[in-house]
C-alpha cells in the first residue's frame, strides 16, 4: 500500500543554509507521526512541504504516491487539514464561516455545510447555539484552537497537519486540547503529522516520534522506544522530562 | 446675499463636486489596483511609492502650471485640473492599500493558502476585507485634501469654488473669498464625516 505521505531524500536550502538535509520518512495510514525538534531543526519546514507551502530543493515529498510538485497545489491543500499555532482564523468571519470555509470553496450546498459545521463544533466541545455566530476575537485562545481543529476537519480530509497547534496555550487548556486530540484520533482514525518542540506532548500524541536535529532525522521511534533512545539530542529532549535528573 | 451670488455659489459648488468626484473616481480606480499589484511585486514598491511621494511634494499651483504645456493631458480647463488632482490623490490611496494588505496577519494569510484558496479568493475574501478600513482611511484623506486643492483648479480655468477665491483675491473682496472658502470647507467636513462613518462599518483588521 502506498504511504499517504513519504519524504524521499528531501533537502531544503535557503540563502545558502541547509534547513533540511536528506530527510526520508514514510508516514503510515492512520498514524500520528510527531516531528520533534528544537527551533530551527527543520520540523516546520518538513511539514510545510507536505501541503506544498514550500518546495523541496532536492528530493521529493510524495502524497498518495505522487510528488507534491506534480499535484495542483489547490487540490492538494483542500484534501489536507492544517492547524497552526494561534489557529490563523479569519478575524472578519464568524466561527461558522471559518469552519465551513473549505466546504464552501469546494461548492458544497449551504445547508449541508451548516449541518456539518454544527456537528463539528459539537465534536470539539463548542455548542453551536452558543459559538457559531461569534467572531474569533470573542473567543479564548483554547476556543480559537478548537475552532482551528474543526476547520481543519471540515472537508473530511484524509490527512491532517498540525504545526505546534497548542504551543501558545496555558498548560491546563493545553492538556484539555491534547486529550481532545487523542479522542478525535480514536474516533476518526486519520493520518496526522504533528510538529512540536514539547517532548511530553510528543510522547502523549505520537504513534511514532521523528526527532530532527539540525535538519537531519536523528531518531525515529515509537514513544516507548524513544524513552530509551541513546543519541545526544534524544537525551537532551528526554532530560526535559525531569530536569532534576539531568545527566552530568 | 444677492440671489445672483446664491445661484453662482450653487453652480460653482456643483462644478467643484464634479471636479473632486471625477478625480477621486479615477484616483481610486488607479491606486487600489496598483496598490494590490504592488503587494505582489515587492521590488517595485519603492519606485512607485517614491513617484507618488514626489508628486505630493510639488506645490499644487506649480503642478497645475507644469501640466498646461503638456499635450493631451495638459492645456487650460477642467481635464488638466482633474489630472493634477488625480496625481495628488494617488499617494494616500496607494500607500494605504499597500499598508492595509501587507498588514494582514501572516498566520491568517498562510492558513488561507494552506486551505486551498486561490490567489483570487485570498485577495477578495481575506486581504481586501481585512484591509478595507485602512484603504478607506486613505480614500478619506485623499478626498478631503482634494476638495481643498481643487480650489486652485480655477487658476487654470478648471472652475469650481476657487473661482470665487481668485476673484476675491483680485478685487480684495473678502466676502467673495468666503463665498468660495466656506462651501469648500463644508464639503470637506461632510466628506470627512461621511467617509469616516463608512470606514467604521468595516471591522478593524
Amino acid at each position: 500500500m502506498t504511504p499517504p505521505v513519504s519524504f524521499r531524500n528531501v533537502s531544503y536550502r535557503v540563502g545558502g543554509k541547509d534547513i533540511l538535509r536528506d530527510f526520508s520518512l514514510d508516514v503510515a495510514a492512520g498514524e500520528t507521526i510527531v516531528l520533534l525538534g528544537r527551533s530551527g531543526s527543520g520540523k516546520t519546514t518538513a511539514l510545510k512541504m507536505v501541503n506544498a507551502l514550500l518546495r523541496p530543493s532536492a528530493g521529493e515529498v510524495m502524497v498518495d504516491g505522487r510528488p507534491t510538485t506534480s499535484w495542483d497545489p489547490i487540490r492538494l491543500r483542500r484534501r489536507i487539514g492544517y492547524v497552526i499555532q494561534e489557529a490563523g482564523l479569519f478575524p472578519h468571519v464568524t466561527v461558522e464561516g471559518n469552519v465551513g470555509l473549505v466546504p464552501r470553496l469546494e461548492g458544497t450546498p449551504a445547508a449541508a455545510i451548516r449541518t456539518r459545521v454544527h456537528a463539528l463544533l459539537d465534536q470539539v466541545g463548542l455548542p453551536p447555539a452558543q459559538f457559531a455566530a461569534r467572531y474569533p476575537r470573542e473567543l479564548s485562545g483554547g476556543q480559537r484552537q478548537r475552532v482551528g481543529v474543526a476547520r481543519a476537519l471540515a472537508a473530511d480530509p484524509p490527512l491532517l497537519l498540525f504545526d505546534e497547534p497548542f504551543g501558545a496555550l496555558d498548560p491546563v487548556t493545553r492538556v484539555e486540547l491534547q486529550r481532545q486530540f487523542l479522542e478525535l484520533r480514536r474516533r476518526l482514525g486519520k493520518t496526522a503529522i504533528f510538529v512540536t518542540h514539547d517532548v511530553r506532548e510528543a510522547l502523549l500524541v505520537a504513534t511514532r516520534i521523528a526527532l530532527l536535529h539540525e535538519g537531519r532525522l536523528a531518531v525515529l521511534a515509537a514513544p516507548a522506544d524513544f524513552l530509551r533512545a541513546r543519541g545526544e539530542e534524544a537525551r537532551a529532549f528526554l532530560a526535559c522530562l525531569d530536569p532534576q535528573a539531568a545527566p552530568p | 446675499m444677492t440671489p445672483d451670488l446664491a445661484r453662482e455659489i450653487l453652480d460653482l459648488t456643483a462644478e467643484h463636486l464634479v471636479l473632486v468626484g471625477v478625480a477621486m473616481a479615477i484616483a481610486v480606480a488607479v491606486a487600489i489596483p496598483a496598490g494590490i499589484l504592488l503587494t505582489r511585486r515587492a521590488p517595485l514598491q519603492r519606485w512607485v511609492i517614491g513617484f507618488a511621494n514626489v508628486m505630493q511634494t510639488v506645490p499644487s499651483l506649480a503642478l497645475f502650471g507644469f501640466l498646461i504645456p503638456l499635450p493631451f493631458i495638459g492645456g487650460i480647463g477642467k481635464h488638466t485640473a482633474i489630472v493634477a488632482l488625480v496625481l495628488y490623490a494617488l499617494l494616500p490611496v496607494l500607500r494605504n492599500t499597500l499598508t492595509g494588505i501587507l498588514g494582514v496577519d501572516p498566520a491568517v494569510r498562510e492558513s488561507a493558502v494552506a486551505m486551498g484558496m486561490t490567489g483570487r479568493q485570498l485577495l477578495f475574501e481575506v486581504e481586501l476585507p481585512l484591509a478595507a478600513r485602512t484603504i478607506l482611511a486613505g480614500v478619506r484623506v485623499a478626498t478631503v485634501t482634494t476638495i481643498g486643492t481643487a480650489t486652485i483648479a480655477a487658476a487654470i480655468g478648471g472652475g469650481g469654488l476657487g473661482v470665487f477665491i481668485f476673484r476675491g483675491l483680485a478685487s480684495v473682496d473678502s466676502t467673495l473669498i468666503l463665498a468660495g472658502a466656506l462651501p469648500a470647507a463644508l464639503i470637506a467636513l461632510a466628506a470627512d464625516g461621511g467617509l469616516g462613518w463608512v470606514e467604521k462599518k468595516f471591522s478593524p483588521a
